[in-house]
């Protein structure tokens, strides 16, 4: 019940915004929306509502809750840089008010994606963020934004339609059609292992649009890079989370599944080092801040795939990892934004000199990069760490040996082109406009909790993924 | 009876290959959903009517009558009909021949007791020709009804396995397609409005 009162309610003021007059409706629309969020949150941890099923599709459970809690976080930063960056970018009111509706739809589609208890309502919701994103990325109506519209929707809709043909193989292990996790997980071991290999394969294949894995990788860094940028942060984050949790859901199933599960573990090690070596291949060619970026997203996700092939130790640094990508990611997408802002590009070639044009800007982007490539007091450092020490502990050294080169690669192209934007001078004449300091503040925010996080990791934390890394 | 119209459904995807006609594409698409309608009713043990409805709505309506309607609209606002493919008819239909063997290959391997191997293997095919489409087409109309035809595959695929899902999530899944579809054929009106193509070759302005 508690479930559809808040889809409801979510959804009606997903649309109030369309029938708002000015753009200030479609402001409190979304404040509302805020509220009803972070009060479904506050009701679920305060009633102690934790793995409790829902309109027998959604299940309340820790994953979920703490992905829920991520997603509200970003969608707040993402709506107050949104309204600056709409504003600037002069839209119509209608395009505004569209803008608003269909961000605040995805965030529904998002949170039905993490709570849903059901594989293929799983399956249903994230084909339903497809929908929604579309729309969002198509916003800035240019060229680029139609042809990455088009494939998007396209290769998402393709890859999702094999990830339904693998929960059909999942589901001749099912009794009665019930899809639910749960049972699944009772009856898994009792599957045709052939069948539970190839829906794995097919599953993981059709999620990695979402999750931004190899290989179909490329549909979400087109998105990011046509989106509008405070868009491009929740795409990057919460809908990659999104990925994240719907695999993560399969793999959970998987650990009851006997032999298969090492063979999935060895897909995800693999997937993941592709992931990696795409990433750290394409980091040095791109010439687009946004696109860079979105392959940071690519690599670091390849490191949470090593990390739950791995298991043990490394599938809890993977889940601590997602977390703290999502803010560290988030904060740098809006850094960008404002940059964009104030030099009309994210060219890397045009763009130097930053930090005398806007120094907090500037620090945010340099102290984002640096605890993106895991340095400390970054909370990744942490992470990879946990995941090199099982590597060594379980004697991949191949593994070991690939990581670290991939990760030099990764160093190398990040830091250069950080370094450039911070201090070479531009590279021709650029129309500067003023920096709205308040906003580039805003966007510490997030980079700061990820370092707090980095020093220093609450209980509440810490057990929170226990939790959610307990699926034997 | 079901024989019959498996054989009719493979035949569809044989010519499916060679058409060189988007309308053609159109019309074969409608009369797959006419067959899959007739195999699904073929199929039924029991008379539900909740069942039953539902399969005349996503089988009749939308695959047979809704989606042929909204690619023929597509077809006549964008005006394009001919197919540009990257192999001859000759090839197309060898790829189509190779194709139906792997199937028929991969199902004497992979179906066991509780799969229908016919089914399996005319699944996999429509699935293998829906990749091939939208392989060697160059035209993102193409591209579209590839998809249809996986789509299409994936239906056959379900009964192949048996699975019987609840009605709401079968309804869910079929409106997410369905969306889709309209969301598909709008981008591609745009397409050809704002930036004058229907190539994929045009769509390879976003590079690093």
């Amino acid at each position: 019940m508690e479930m559809l009162i808040y889809i409801t309610l979510s959804l009606l003021l997903a649309i109030v915004p369309l029938f708002a007059r000015s753009e200030r409706g479609a402001n409190i629309a979304a404040t509302l929306f805020m509220l009803v969020q972070i009060a479904s949150i506050a009701l679920v941890i305060c009633f102690k509502q934790i793995d409790v099923v829902m309109l027998s599709i959604f299940r309340a459970d820790t994953l979920a809750v703490v992905f829920h809690i991520l997603m509200t976080a970003v969608l707040g930063f993402s709506l107050l840089h949104s309204s600056s960056y709409l504003k600037a970018e002069e839209v119509t009111t209608r395009s505004y008010k569209a803008y608003y509706t269909l961000l605040m739809l995805l965030a529904v589609a998002i949170t039905c994606v993490y709570y849903s208890d059901n594989v293929a309502m799983t399956w249903v919701f994230l084909e339903a963020t497809t929908i929604c994103s579309a729309g969002i990325i198509y916003h800035r109506e240019f060229q680029h934004s139609l042809e990455a519209t088009w494939k998007y929707i396209f290769v998402c809709s393709t890859g999702i339609a094999m990830a339904y043909l693998g929960i059909l193989l999942l589901s001749t292990v099912a009794e009665h059609g019930t899809l639910d996790y749960a049972s699944l997980k009772d009856v898994i071991a009792n599957g045709n292992p052939l069948y539970l290999k190839v829906a794995f394969l097919l599953i993981v294949v059709g999620y990695s649009c979402k999750m931004e894995i190899f290989p179909l990788y490329t549909v979400g860094v087109d998105a990011n890079y046509a989106a509008p940028a405070p868009a491009s942060a929740f795409i990057s984050t919460a809908l990659v989370n999104a990925g994240f949790v719907s695999i993560y859901r399969i793999y959970s199933l998987y650990a009851s599944a006997g032999e298969v599960f090492a063979w999935a573990r060895h897909t995800m090690i693999l997937i993941g080092v592709l992931s990696l070596a795409v990433g750290a291949m394409f980091l040095r060619r791109t010439n687009n801040y946004k696109r860079f970026l979105s392959y940071s997203t690519v690599e670091n996700m390849g490191i949470v795939a090593i990390g739950m092939g791995i298991g043990g130790v490394a599938l809890w640094a993977a889940v601590f990892h997602v977390i703290c990508h999502t803010l560290v990611k988030s904060s740098m997408f809006y850094q960008v934004g404002i940059m964009r802002h104030v030099y009309d590009s994210y060219s890397i070639n045009r763009i130097g000199n930053y930090m005398s044009f806007n120094r907090v800007g500037a620090i945010g982007m340099i102290l984002g990069t640096i605890v993106l490539l895991a340095f400390p007091p970054s909370p990744l450092f942490i992470s990879e760490i946990m995941i090199f020490k099982e590597i060594v502990a379980e004697g991949w050294w191949w593994l070991l040996i690939a990581m670290l080169l991939l990760m030099c690669v990764v160093i190398y192209a990040i830091w250069n082109r950080t370094l450039r934007m911070g201090y070479n001078p531009n590279q021709d004449n650029l129309h500067l406009s003023e920096v709205n300091l308040r906003l580039s503040y805003s966007a510490a925010i997030l980079l700061a909790a990820a370092i707090v996080i980095g020093m220093w990791q609450p209980n509440f934390l810490k057990d929170a993924i226990d939790i959610i890394v307990n699926i034997g | 009876m079901i024989l019959s119209l498996i054989i009719l459904y493979v035949l569809t995807l044989i010519y499916l290959s060679i058409a060189d006609r988007f309308r053609n594409h159109t019309s074969i698409l409608a009369i797959q959903g006419l067959l899959i309608f007739g195999i699904a009713m073929a199929r039924l043990h029991e008379f539900h009517t909740v069942e039953m409805i539902f399969i005349i709505v996503e089988t009749l309506l939308f695959k047979a009558i809704v989606i042929p309607a909204i690619l023929m609209r597509v077809i006549h606002k964008t005006k394009i009909n001919r197919i540009h493919s990257a192999a001859s008819q000759f090839g197309a239909l060898v790829m189509s021949i190779a194709a139906l063997i792997a199937s028929c290959t991969i199902t004497y391997y992979m179906a066991d007791n509780r799969t229908d191997m016919i089914f399996f293997g005319v699944a996999l095919y429509a699935l293998l020709t829906g990749l091939i489409l939208i392989v060697m087409r160059k035209r993102i109309f193409a591209h579209l009804v590839g998809f249809l035809v996986i789509e299409n595959g994936v239906f056959l695929f379900s009964m192949a396995i048996g699975v019987e899902l609840p009605i709401l999530i079968n309804l869910a899944i079929m409106l997410d397609i369905l969306i889709s579809i309209l969301i598909l054929g709008m981008f591609l009106r745009r397409m050809d409005n704002d930036i004058h193509t229907d190539e994929t070759d045009a769509l390879t302005s976003i590079k690093d």
